[in-house]
């Protein structure tokens, strides 16, 4: 149904709640008829709407029958109209990141590996086996140091504050700069290798990992960044409730993007709001 | 059969000091070869997975002038951290 009678579209609302641009004009336009209607908070949810922002319907259960009414009741309502097109404008210069021009885009997932009881339903059991995604910005000079058989510092730091998190259940809250107890990282004849200690200050969420990795490049461009870190995690943060107990083995790899996949350009969940801190 | 300590100092005994050594030097340290490829591997996404299957818009602006030109609605999935590419 999702596939031939609507127009599907993905959103981190975060960003279009926020935006002073067109697209964000349109958004909270749908969501400013649902029940969500304080944008100063979030608006998360699934919604239907027509072309022209006419309001369809809301729900947040994402339950396979829901989601189902939903769309029924929104194709029983829509009512096909001409909606007259929408400049696009400037986008807002605040939220609109794009991957850096010369620089390489790396697909990063993580899972929790043991350590979880039986889970009490099917929806926990979900979050239990949950593949996290993300993507890792490299700048263009990072890609040419790499692609010379170097790491740079704030590359090193970029994975290890913004990438080496558990987010399998919800947003994971990042690294501080001084959480890094201990980072070695380095890259030798194409080969990644070293260890993390990262950790707050109250000892409440640690993660202490070994790293392995391969680069290769062809002609001054990396054509294989191949990166694990495998260690223990402890603790949880505000959305990812639900930590195993204790310390629990988590992994996280990454590889290059394909760069064909439309959610290759989706900016990195650490950069959220932060976005200089995290690609400087 | 000797005991591995030698005498009251507690000390082991050289054998035993040679075997721990070589035992530090035959297990490697952090991740091997083997497991970095396990796990590059078990951690890469499904080729097939039916959500990803959906031809999903990742701009507002561009599945809405769709939807207007193929007398559609429009499906919004729009979460905490993006559907697609975070958690």
């Amino acid at each position: 149904m999702l596939r031939t009678k609507f127009v599907p579209v993905a959103l981190d609302q975060w960003y279009q709640r926020r935006q002073k641009d067109a697209e964000g004009e349109f958004y909270r336009k749908i969501a400013g008829q649902g029940p969500r209607n304080d944008f100063k908070g979030t608006t998360q949810g699934l919604y239907a709407a027509a072309p022209d922002g006419t309001f369809l319907g809301y729900n947040n259960n994402r339950g396979p029958e829901r989601v189902r009414k939903l769309l029924r009741k929104a194709l029983d309502a829509f009512r096909p109209a001409d909606a007259p097109p929408i400049e696009a404008g400037p986008a807002d210069p605040q939220y609109a990141h794009v991957p850096p021009e010369g620089g390489l885009v790396v697909d990063v997932t993580a899972k929790v590996l043991g350590g979880y009881p039986e889970p009490k339903d099917w929806h926990e059991r979900i979050f239990q086996v949950a593949l996290q995604r993300d993507h890792l910005w490299v700048r263009k000079d990072e890609h040419e140091a790499l692609a010379r058989g170097k790491i740079p510092e704030s590359l090193r730091v970029r994975i290890a504050r913004f990438h080496l998190v558990d987010g399998t259940r919800g947003e994971p809250p990042m690294w501080k700069r001084e959480e890094i107890r201990r980072l070695d990282l380095a890259l030798a004849e194409g080969r990644l290798s070293g260890s993390v200690h990262l950790e707050t200050e109250s000892g409440d969420r640690g993660f202490e990992a070994d790293l392995l990795g391969f680069v290769e490049a062809k002609d001054g461009r990396v054509t294989r960044l191949d990166l694990v870190a495998k260690g223990l995690f402890w603790g949880e943060g505000r959305y990812t409730k639900g930590a195993p107990p204790g310390k629990f083995p988590l992994a996280v790899r990454f590889a290059l993007a394909s760069g064909k996949d439309a959610a290759d350009r989706i900016p990195p969940e650490g950069g959220r709001g932060w976005h200089a801190d995290y690609i400087r | 059969m000797s005991h591995p300590f030698s005498g009251e100092s507690h000390q082991y005994n050289a054998p035993v000091r040679w075997l721990a050594g070589l035992a530090l030097f035959l297990v490697p340290e952090g991740l091997s070869v083997t497991e970095f490829e396990r796990l590059h591997r078990d951690l890469a996404p499904p080729a097939v997975e039916t959500w990803r299957t959906i031809p999903w818009k990742t701009s507002l602006l561009e599945a809405r002038e769709v939807a207007a030109r193929e007398k559609k609605p429009l499906f919004l999935w729009a979460m905490d951290g993006h559907p697609l590419a975070c958690t």
